[in-house]
């Protein structure tokens, strides 16, 4: 494999801007970096920092997802029509739906909208805290994407495409750009969902390894299972440090002998090098984790005080030590709980209540440090929901026109890009697709149309042949 | 059909004249291998005729103008796309020739148009062996193709390997195993010539074998045990076929009947003295087996993609090119137009992949027994009769439960209050029901129900948010909306019955109760359904039944105790394809089958020689297609298969690129060798363990790792094969020797860990595959959910099973130095086996040796032992407690299994 990618690349002739992809696979040290890897080796550095095709407006992005589907039209795109005909029959065609069975009438938001800030962004009573920080948001209201079940649009929305094996839009970004931190992964996905796509969500599929994503827990799991070991084999359960060192040292003794003989292999000496790099990672990575010794003040502004917030607040101020770490791509998710096929009222309130100060204490106080300029905080989702009611009280998937929200990095502030019909059924105006957002998440970073990567008889890239980059919401 | 007809026409009416215009020799160089017999763009190059006609672009050339020709815009760059696409541009001289022979007016005598001009799509000769110098280091015909390249460059293949070296290489490589102490010492004292050849023998025979090769196989056939996607539900007989492809090495089946019986094993006669071809059965999991978006609720896009995903197998895992990237067009580089994946796609469109499609929701994979149907008939006939006999009884079960509730349910205020009472205040159970007059075992099913729990009740909310003095009104509020449902409940209860009365009357089937979710709130069935505190009570229910259920109850149950007493054993199952509703496919422009193009019959690429496969008389075409891709005349199968063999044994095939021998893959880099070790395969009758044999026996696999300066210079990617490749142990070899070394190796053959059917919740754990270290079995018999792979197995580059994977990555990262370093499974292997040591020799000299030799398979050396008796004592000085020399033990055990002595093969 490893020789094969680098001559097939050779053979191809294109013209690749990154390191070879032999050295990468033969000689890559680390999972997380190889600092301290000398001379010849350290220039191919899988993760080294690498200077995309022009100076990038974000540094690293928090993405902050919303497993299920928050409606849309219940949260950022109100729709006074939709109030004014509440209870008529849909006065065109359905389009392919989950619940293919039921068709119910139009039903209004059980909530009213508030204008906040000096931008006048209208936020749902559902997000009150959100609103406090609206004039730092762009509220994307025309997103579309391709598939109405819950699968299909995660790994779409993750990978690009919902039924064939593409790498992770993390992965990209730190082929990409690399890792400014080797003591860390340069991709973190928190308490990811197990389902629908589960690790291929973060998965590096045919990219080498070293750019797939790691998991801390799952969403199975609580704050507290996770806090002992949040990435696996990072701690020693019999021996002392000093110990742990003596035993090392012999390890490297024995290697070290090992390969005196042994010449023109430089695996050899990656795996000397790669047992150094794990004894300094266990050392240093598990201080990122330290919540808890955040400042009181800073733990209230996230909600960890809170029974109800805390979970999230907790994946949301660990993203904020992670991110000031030089982790390049933090995923949080709260997972699983927006599908409201029915107590629509009763189960958006429980869970806006469990997000809404946790996402807004991130952006604020990733402002206050000065972070949020070179950070992208993606607020999002895999659709949205319909405006005809499901059953007497729910909402069903809705790909065809949905919100997502974007703040720091490049983007613009207190600004509304694209629209919904009257309904918020369809993106009618400044439609953008997944494979648009992706295409501007990345332009914020790195050219979409150039990050790409030679496999099976053709180049991808993660935008595939599509992704239009939405210039307008560029600050 | 049209295109059957071209062709024979085209055979016709070829000139066959003397030697070629310059322009003719030019065009078939770079051109006809695309714009040939596959006409890509519609473009045929092969004539005058058909070069003036063009393809969709219009005409390639006009007689006597060469300015005005597209074929000389294309190849000169003036006209995009430039041709020939992804290869280096032609020479001023070609495009000069062209031009020149297109102004004299462009005489085609003299052109060959031969099928194909690429070395792939050519059907293999075999070569003689090469006459070498050294002619005494060809100890099989493999050596002289390998020691002729490197006398070609004046290099010197590297020397013998050490015995020990030998056998460590050859047992890892043959069973994914390290040789056991007795074999190492029998092989150091067996001095005879044929040690070797013994032990290579004594490795194929063993089971072993089939669990490291069948594990081979099973990454290119992107084998998991479930549909991964997205809802990743269970193959739950995935295992059947996982099992057959480890037996199918160990009894060395003929490979090109190993192929065929994954592609249409289904339409293949029953073995002598069977009714069902059980193992055909089985065999076709290969095509049935990947992933599937099953929840896509577009279904038409979701079998198309299923199809999809059986090309792209199929094509890179039997056939070594890659044609689905012609779903949307033409292949860019290869000479696949999308007519061919359509053709290939008529193929499995016509084969069932589904035993329900659905207009929407979640589609149901198709199994089938592996009994004959009467057998199978019998058995679902009588699940049926037990299934609904069984939902009858919990029906009854269901109605009578909510009517018992009427009764304590006037009451149902106070016992909120009164279980308030006992779960805040932790008063006597007994003593408050006695108090309040109500029933002690209901009070304390209420109890358990009004406890405060973390799940979420939000229609508890109200009640538990109520203080005194409201919570008695709070009480009495729920009361009152329970009394609504219940009253609500109890109208559907009546309709019922009186359907059940007319019913039985008639000497009918009764109609099923309702259900308890026609009632909308969540507090009223969890009180009345279940375990709640108003449902029934689990032991002597039917004391409280009514006359009329108990009588129907009563009868039900004689009823399933009949048919219960003969009853009849699920047969075994297995995850496969059948066949399908013949399709009659068209090409979906663009890859969208919104937009149908030109009908295409079933059959292989044209360029592969597709037209040979002949009548399609099955259903699916598969049978066919399964015996065109083993024929004698298919140019890849072979090649191939022989060229993955090679690359099992030297970590690099000679094709490099081992799922793609298109344009954009490598040229062999031993052709010759290549073809003779294809050809030489199917005259032995397809046999792999006859060439493991030629192969493991050469003096080029018993080469050293090490080599001359010069020649390892000369050849530092190891193109030419000079030195043996240093290779790092796969995950399964690493885990698996671990668990030999302390002996809790569980050798259990085959069967399945995986339980359950279907998927799990979207916030459950159990969606993550069984965690390898927590088993003892071989690796290869772990379960893999598709979606959650190991995570184990996902650190040391196992496959991602999504796509069919030609080549693992071996990386080095500093993750997997954590798992020698920190995990428990490490270090419970090493304190075992300290323990072990310590127990089993008196004398830490003795007790070291055996270790050396257990664990790096070879003598420890001079000044080895005392060092690491230096390092014992030393860590057991430093270490706290009684247990310092076992720890100390177990920390130099550790060291020698994390070395990378232990972790790479010479």
């Amino acid at each position: 494999m490893s020789i094969n990618e680098y001559d097939r690349r050779q053979i191809a002739g294109k013209d690749q801007p990154r390191i070879s992809r032999r050295a990468l696979l033969q000689r890559s040290a680390c999972g997380f970096g190889m600092l301290g890897l000398a001379g010849m080796l350290h220039a191919e550095n899988p993760l080294a920092v690498r200077q995309p095709h022009f100076t990038p407006r974000a540094k690293r992005v928090i993405f902050l997802f919303m497993h299920g589907g928050p409606s849309h039209i219940d949260t950022f795109d109100p729709k006074p029509k939709l109030v004014a005909d509440s209870g008529k029959p849909l006065p065109f065609k359905r389009p392919l739906t989950f619940a293919e069975g039921q068709v119910g009438a139009l039903m209004k938001s059980p909530w009213g909208f508030k204008n906040y800030g000096q931008s006048g962004l209208p936020v749902s009573d559902l997000f009150p805290h959100v609103g406090s920080i609206v004039d730092d948001i762009c509220v994307v209201r025309s997103m579309v994407g391709d598939s109405v079940d819950h699968g299909g649009a995660l790994l779409q929305l993750h990978t690009g495409h919902m039924a064939l094996t593409r790498p992770s839009m993390g992965s990209w970004v730190i082929y990409g750009l690399g890792s400014e931190n080797q003591d860390l992964p340069g991709f973190i996905t928190i308490k990811p969902t197990l389902a629908h796509g589960g690790a291929k969500n973060w998965s590096s599929a045919f990219l080498p390894g070293v750019y797939q994503g790691t998991a801390i827990g799952n969403s199975g799991l609580k704050v507290e299972d996770i806090q002992g070991e949040p990435i696996a084999y990072l701690k020693n359960k019999g021996l002392s440090t000093d110990q742990q060192r003596f035993e090392l040292d012999m390890i490297q003794k024995l290697n070290r002998r090992h390969m005196e003989t042994r010449r023109y292999d430089p695996d050899l000496e990656a795996r000397i090098e790669a047992f150094e790099l794990a004894f300094r990672m266990q050392t240093e990575a598990p201080e990122a984790f330290e919540v808890e010794k955040e400042s009181e003040a800073t733990k209230k502004l996230y909600g960890l005080d809170n029974p109800t917030t805390r979970d999230f607040g907790w994946q949301c101020l660990l993203a904020r030590r992670l991110a000031e770490r030089g982790v390049r791509f933090i995923q949080c998710s709260h997972s699983y709980k927006w599908d409201q096929h029915s107590e629509l009222y009763k189960r958006h309130t429980s869970n806006a209540a469990e997000v809404d100060q946790p996402i807004a204490g991130l952006v604020k106080d990733l402002k206050s440090r000065g972070m949020l300029d070179d950070t992208l905080v993606i607020w999002g989702t895999e659709f949205g929901r319909t405006p005809v009611v499901q059953g007497s009280d729910g909402r069903d998937h809705n790909p065809y026109g949905y919100s997502i929200w974007m703040a720091g990095g490049g983007v613009k502030r207190g600004f509304a890009y694209g629209a919904t019909d009257e309904y918020g059924y369809y993106a009618v105006e400044d439609r953008m697709h997944v494979h648009d957002l992706h295409a501007t998440l990345l332009y914020l970073m790195e050219d979409h149309e150039r990050l790409t990567y030679f496999y099976g008889g053709r180049n991808f890239r993660l935008t595939d042949v599509h992704g239009v980059v939405a210039k307008k919401i560029l600050s | 059909m049209q295109s059957l007809w071209v062709f024979l026409t085209l055979s016709l009416t070829l000139p066959s004249l003397s030697a070629a215009g310059s322009g003719v020799a030019v065009i078939e160089k770079y051109c006809t291998a695309c714009h040939g017999v596959s006409k890509m763009s519609g473009l045929d190059l092969r004539t005058r005729e058909t070069a003036l006609k063009g393809g969709t672009r219009g005409p390639a050339i006009v007689p006597g103008h060469a300015a005005d020709s597209l074929l000389v815009k294309a190849i000169s760059g003036a006209a995009q796309p430039k041709m020939p696409p992804g290869r280096d541009a032609l020479s001023a001289d070609d495009i000069a020739a062209v031009r020149e022979w297109i102004d004299k007016g462009a005489d085609w005598s003299g052109g060959k148009a031969k099928q194909s001009t690429w070395w792939a799509f050519r059907k293999p000769v075999k070569p003689a062996a090469p006459k070498v110098k050294n002619a005494a280091w060809v100890r099989t015909p493999v050596d002289a193709f390998i020691l002729e390249k490197l006398e070609e460059k004046g290099l010197q293949p590297a020397p013998p390997a050490s015995k020990l070296t030998l056998l460590r290489r050859v047992t890892f490589d043959v069973t994914g195993l390290p040789p056991a102490d007795e074999e190492i010492r029998d092989f150091l004292a067996d001095k005879s010539p044929e040690a070797y050849t013994k032990v290579v023998d004594r490795l194929l025979s063993s089971p072993r074998y089939g669990e490291r090769w069948g594990r081979h196989w099973l990454d290119v056939a992107r084998y998991a045990d479930s549909t991964g996607l997205d809802e990743d539900h269970r193959y739950p007989d995935a295992w059947r076929y996982r099992d057959w492809v480890i037996e199918a090495f160990n009894e060395d089946m003929p490979i090109d009947r190993f192929i065929r019986m994954q592609v249409a094993g289904d339409l293949m006669a029953p073995p002598p003295g069977a009714d069902v071809n059980r193992e055909g059965i089985i065999a076709t999991g290969f095509l049935a087996l990947g992933p599937k978006p099953i929840a896509q609720q577009d279904k038409k896009q979701m079998l198309a993609d299923v199809v999809d995903e059986q090309i792209d197998v199929t094509s890179k895992a039997l056939l070594g090119v890659t044609l689905a990237c012609a779903r949307c067009h033409d292949h860019k580089f290869d000479p696949f137009p999308t007519k061919d994946y359509y053709s290939m796609a008529s193929i499995f469109a016509s084969t069932k992949s589904f035993s329900k499609v659905g207009n929407g929701g979640v589609s149901e994979m198709y199994s089938a027994p592996l009994v004959n149907r009467a057998v199978y008939e019998r058995y679902v006939d009588y699940t049926g009769k037990v299934k609904k006999l069984k939902k009858s009884l919990d029906e009854i079960r269901q109605a009578e439960s909510a009517r018992y509730s009427a009764g304590p349910r006037a009451r149902l205020a106070d016992y909120m209050v009164a279980a308030h009472h006992v779960y805040r205040d932790n008063a006597d159970v007994k003593a408050v029901a006695e108090k309040e007059g109500l029933k002690q075992d209901v009070l304390e099913r209420w109890v358990k129900y009004l406890t405060p729990s973390t799940d979420s009740r939000p229609h508890l909310d109200a009640w538990n948010k109520a203080e005194e003095p409201s919570r008695r009104s709070a009480a009495t509020r729920y009361q009152g909306e329970y009394e609504k449902f219940a009253a609500e409940w109890d109208r559907e209860i009546e309709v019922w019955r009186k359907k059940v009365e007319a019913a039985m009357k008639a000497n009918m089937d009764a109609p099923p109760p309702p259900r308890p979710d026609v009632i909308q709130d969540p507090f009223f069935r969890e009180v009345s359904f279940g375990k709640g505190p108003f449902a029934l009570p689990e032991e002597g229910a039917e004391k409280v039944y009514s006359a009329a259920s108990l009588a129907r109850f009563r009868q039900l149950k004689a009823e399933l105790a009949e048919v219960e007493k003969h009853p009849v054993a699920e047969p075994d199952m297995a995850d496969c394809v059948g066949e399908g509703e013949p399709v009659r496919q068209r090409v979906f422009v663009r890859g969208s089958y919104n937009n149908l193009g030109d009908a295409v019959s079933k059959r292989p690429p044209l360029i592969l020689g597709g037209e040979e496969m002949g009548e399609v008389k099955t259903v699916s075409g598969r049978l066919e297609l399964a015996r065109w891709l083993t024929g004698p005349d298919n140019p890849l199968t072979a090649r191939v298969f022989v060229n993955r063999l090679w690359q099992w044994h030297f970590s690099e095939g000679i094709v490099r690129t081992p799922n793609n021998y298109g344009k954009l893959g490598m040229k062999p880099t031993h052709p010759e060798l290549l073809d003779w070790l294809a050809t030489t395969f199917m005259e032995q009758g397809w046999s792999a363990k006859k060439m493991h044999r030629l192969i493991l026996l050469s003096n080029a696999y018993q080469m050293s790792s090490e080599t001359s300066d010069a020649t390892a210079k000369a050849d530092l990617p190891n193109h030419l094969f000079s030195r043996f490749p240093r290779r790092r142990l796969d995950i399964e070899e690493i885990r698996d020797s671990y668990l030999m070394l302390d002996n809790t190796m569980d050798w259990k053959r085959g069967g399945t860990l995986q339980t359950g059917v279907g998927t799990d919740g979207e916030n459950s754990a159990k969606r993550l595959s069984l965690n390898p270290e927590d088993y003892s079995i071989r690796s290869v018999y772990m379960p893999l959910r598709r979606s959650n792979l190991p995570n184990l197995y996902n650190l040391f580059d196992f496959v991602d099973s999504t796509t069919s994977c030609e080549a693992r990555s071996r990386t080095n990262v500093a993750p997997q130095a954590l798992f020698v370093m920190n995990s428990e499974f490490v270090g419970a292997r090493a304190e075992n086996l300290a323990k072990q040591l310590l127990a089993g020799e008196q004398d830490d000299h003795k007790r070291m040796a055996r270790a050396y030799l257990h664990i790096l398979n070879r003598p420890a050396q001079s000044g080895e032992i005392g060092d690491a008796l230096d390092y014992i004592q030393t860590f057991a000085r430093k270490a706290p407690g009684g247990d310092g020399k076992l720890r100390a033990w177990e920390s130099y055990l550790r060291v020698l299994m994390g070395s990378n002595e232990y972790v790479y093969v010479d």
